[in-house]
């Protein structure tokens, strides 16, 4: 069922959700971008609907609301292993289709891969609940319909917004009650309303069907190593980069007492693939590309039946060298077809 | 929460011996079974974890056999018998020992190649009937870098045993040369019959591999294994992976159809 | 021909090496203007001077050629220039039409600052035109300019003050991943003041310059921009006698301080100034009354938060030209 009503009714709705729910969603942290005067749009906790920014792409994707980028699974006291607590309320993320489907993504590492789910991302994962935002046109650098993640219909509630007008469609039976417990005292109307997704993005790829390692000795990753400085914007800005590494410390004021977390690892960061003394399979930064890229666009398909990249095109967003993923596959496409020697 | 993999266990150290200045063999009390070849991930709080290959096991214990080369690895050399470490696994495939029945076993390993192969060593050695022959290829740098030694003396009274060394010193009356040099002579009348593992640094595996091909042992008589950065051994944390493949859930024992596949 | 030299040269005008002709410099504060004051300048070079322009190194502009007989023809012409670019900003200018009041403070020069470069902590150009509007009209020979970052792209340490921009960067260990980016940039483009303890980052306040070096490198927004603060550098030169580089006075102070200071520093001249020579600029000046009686005046009423760092001594060197035995 769809409604319509005024965005300070909706945030009367918000303050419900609030008493259960953590909910996160695009905001502007004005000044927070990396260079003076720029502003940073990213994941952050709301209170009112006017906090939520619909116009533009977040810079970091809702992926940390259950895979933080710094996480502690212990805390060690002299003998024992504990576990930090987790809040108990429920979280709602505001995300696109991209970056839900996204989720999609993280589920298969983190719940499907190996003998066991992945206890932290699990108990996150179930409290986790979608409010669909709308994309009217594609962003800059999207290609989402190419990969198929321009739809979704795993949401719980729709939220568009426009002027002072919010119209929330609720797919979801577990929220009905909310919404007409404040239907009767005021001017809330029902509405016809149906998601609507992007179907053509600017950018536009083919993927090529089948990536092998033929490719691998190919002149266009060395470009790549003359061009990538290994920063790991890419995959710290992605929403499905899923990798990370352990960390084991010691606190200095006390020395018997510590932690055990994870972090996000990256894998066009030095080091990703170093073992203890000192050796690395991956050196060079062209290495480090061709790696990530058959990862989204070929290796990670063959385990799991789908490709792992959605295409909202943040890596080619962020790069500080101007690399795009989505013209490195096109690229490979047109090798295939004999194009680019 | 649910059972958390993560959550390692404290085990005891029975017995610690000083096979090399850097590479010490820790016996554990632990009741887990793993397979030969398998790995665990091994960790002191507050130092840090990482993944080291079962070298043997037992009745009620497992033995590790493990290089000081980085921060935990630097610690837990400073442990001493009765002291604690923590565990979790055994991960990952071991060695198809059922594969090598009735063919004649070669076993190569390249410096601490040696001890994920050692419970294979220890299991066909106790029992020779089950192989037509069993031979054990080893390298090491030097003579200070031997491992093992009074297993390789008591091996090598049972079943054709040879080591060598890259560089010899004074004392050393044994070979010298690289692996390969001795892989090359080796003589197979009927190499379909052969099975081969290669174990040890990645440049000592790839040209060992390549003689035993040369020799006619087909691909798919080739076991090697991997060593690879492992964070979580679960398949979730991405620094093991290649291709589609996770060395700690399908590794890090490969056949080698599969590893010759398997670029980083 | 009769002319009162001394009015022409604060008109902006110069006594030039050949007779009877001057030229004119036009100010540009922070060295950034719209392009419309390109077609009257333009115009005073094609109908009054001799067809071409230079541009000075405090980014202005110099006009060459014009008959002296032609000055008020010309203060008339630029008047748009002394509008658009000092009276609509604020600046004291009575009569636009009689051309510049003052010659004596310079143009304030700017790095292009944080409209396009991405090092810069602030916005130069506005900064320039706040401190245009405090020190000028003046005649007393004082230079200035600001630099977005301690790179110092505009030699803000050849000016009697240089200002560069500062960032208190913040940190948020939540969002570090312990890549080392920043350590590593910091130990090779700047001061080396981050150190990784613990998979975290420690910063050495003491060491650190504010130069945002770490919010740029960080991949993962763990650094981020907090307050803009000001290094302010004094009493850099050049000259026949004694150059010098500037130093370092004050350090972590608001702009509202870096502005007080400024104006401060004009009523420190006015009180001081050897009125017996033609001119003497603010660092003979500071040579002679010692940085203590300068500190003093200049900080009258500046409010200095609690970060803000004061330099107790300078040294400035020892280079003379006529100590040098060659």
């Amino acid at each position: 069922m769809g409604y319509q009503m005024s965005t300070v009714e909706f945030n009367n709705v918000i303050s419900k959700l609030l008493l259960d729910y953590r909910i996160l969603a695009p905001v502007c942290l004005e000044g927070k971008g990396t260079f003076s005067g720029t502003d940073l749009v990213t994941y952050g906790d709301i209170e009112r609907i006017q906090d939520v920014v619909f116009d533009r792409k977040t810079v970091y994707s809702a992926k940390e609301a259950v895979f933080p980028p710094s996480e502690t699974m212990f805390y060690f006291t002299e003998e024992e292993f504990k576990q930090p607590s987790v809040d108990q309320k429920g979280i709602l993320v505001f995300a696109r289709p991209c970056d839900i489907n996204a989720f999609k993504r993280l589920d298969a590492i983190y719940l499907e891969s190996g003998p066991y789910p992945d206890p932290y991302y699990l108990q996150l994962r179930e409290k986790l609940k979608f409010v669909l935002m709308e994309c009217d046109h594609g962003f800059k650098n999207c290609f989402c319909a190419s990969m198929g993640t321009n739809e979704t219909s795993d949401f719980s509630l729709l939220v568009r917004s426009e002027g002072d007008q919010i119209f929330c469609l609720i797919n979801d039976t577990g929220f009905e009650d909310l919404i007409s417990e404040s239907l009767a005292s005021n001017s809330i109307r029902k509405v016809d309303l149906q998601p609507g997704f992007v179907q053509r993005n600017k950018t536009r790829l083919q993927i090529p069907d089948k990536l092998d390692n033929s490719l691998f000795s190919h002149p266009l990753w060395q470009e790549y190593a003359s061009r990538c400085t290994g920063c790991g914007r890419c995959n710290f800005s992605c929403p499905t980069c899923s990798c990370f590494t352990m960390q084991d410390l010691f606190y200095r004021d006390n020395p018997s007492c510590g932690e055990r977390r994870r972090v996000w690892a990256s894998c066009m960061i030095e080091g990703y693939t170093e073992m203890a003394g000192g050796q690395e399979v991956r050196k060079t930064q062209g290495e480090r590309m061709r790696f990530k890229v058959m990862h989204k666009f070929s290796d990670f398909k063959k385990r799991f039946g789908f490709h792992m990249c959605v295409g909202c095109g943040r890596c080619d967003d962020v790069c500080p060298e101007y690399i795009s993923l989505p013209r490195c596959v096109q690229k490979l496409q047109e090798i295939k077809n004999g194009g680019v020697r | 929460m649910a059972q958390n993999p993560y959550l390692p266990h404290k085990v005891k150290i029975l017995e610690i011996k000083r096979q090399t200045k850097i590479d010490y063999t820790f016996k554990l009390e632990s009741s887990i079974k793993p397979d030969n070849g398998q790995f665990v991930e091994v960790s002191l709080p507050k130092i840090g974890e990482c993944p080291i290959s079962v070298s043997d096991f037992g009745d009620g214990w497992i033995e590790m056999t493990i290089r000081r080369v980085g921060k935990v690895t630097n610690v837990l050399h400073d442990l001493k018998e009765g002291d604690h470490m923590f565990i979790r696994g055994p991960y990952g495939n071991g060695f198809p020992l059922q594969k090598y029945k009735d063919k004649h076993l070669v076993i190569a390993a390249g410096g601490t190649g040696l001890a994920p192969v050692k419970s294979v060593v220890n299991y066909f050695n106790d029992r020779l009937d089950l192989v037509k022959q069993l031979n054990l290829l080893t390298g090491f740098k030097s003579p200070e870098d031997v491992l093992f030694k009074d297993e390789l003396e008591a091996w090598s009274k049972d079943f054709n045993v040879t080591v060598t060394v890259d560089q010899g010193n004074k004392d050393w009356t044994g070979n010298v040369g690289l692996i390969t040099g001795y892989v090359k002579v080796m003589d197979f009348p009927n190499p379909e019959e052969v099975e081969v593992i290669v174990v040890g640094p990645p440049m000592m595996m790839k040209f060992t591999v390549q003689e035993f091909l040369k020799l006619g042992v087909p691909e798919e008589n080739i076991t090697v294994s991997f060593e690879r950065k492992m964070c979580c051994g679960l398949g979730k944390c991405g620094h093991c992976k290649i291709d589609d493949t996770y060395v700690c859930l399908e590794g890090p024992v490969f056949n080698y159809t599969k590893a010759k596949e398997l670029i980083d | 021909m009769s002319v009162h030299t001394k009015k022409l040269i604060k008109n902006a005008y110069r006594i030039t090496r050949d007779r009877d002709i001057t030229a004119l410099r036009i100010r540009v504060p922070g060295g950034h203007l719209p392009v419309e004051y390109f077609d009257i300048i333009k115009e005073v070079a094609q109908k009054y001077g001799n067809g071409t322009v230079h541009i000075t190194t405090r980014q202005g502009f110099e006009v060459p050629g014009i008959p002296m007989e032609m000055v008020d023809k010309v203060n008339r012409l630029i008047a748009p220039i002394l509008k658009g670019l000092e009276k609509d900003i604020g600046v004291q200018v009575n009569d636009e039409e009689i051309g510049y009041p003052a010659a004596g403070t310079r143009n304030v020069s700017g790095c292009i600052g944080n409209r396009v470069c991405p090092f810069a902590n602030y916005d130069t150009t506005d900064l320039a035109l706040k401190l245009e509007r405090i020190i000028y009209p003046n005649d007393y020979h004082v230079k200035i300019a600001v630099s977005g970052c301690p790179n110092d792209c505009i030699k803000a340490h050849m000016q009697d003050i240089g200002v560069l921009g500062q960032v208190e960067p913040l940190y948020n260990p939540d969002r570090c991943i312990s890549c080392g980016a920043c350590v590593d940039n910091c130990h090779k483009r700047s001061t080396g003041a981050l150190t990784m303890v613990n998979y975290r980052v420690e910063r050495d306040e003491k060491r650190c310059l504010g130069c945002g070096e770490c919010v740029l490198t960080c991949p993962n927004s763990a650094w981020t921009r907090g307050s803009n603060y000001y290094r302010v550098v004094i009493m850099g030169r050049t000259g026949k006698k004694n150059p010098r580089i500037a130093r370092t006075f004050l350090e972590w102070v608001s702009e509202d301080t870096v502005l007080k200071v400024v104006a401060n520093m004009y009523d420190y001249i006015e009180k001081h100034i050897d009125r017996r020579l033609p001119k003497e600029h603010v660092g003979y000046i500071v040579d002679r009354t010692g940085l203590n009686v300068f500190k003093d005046e200049v900080l009258k009423e500046a409010e200095l938060d609690a970060k803000a760092k004061v330099a107790q001594f300078i040294d400035f060197g020892r280079y003379f030209y006529d100590r040098n035995q060659m």
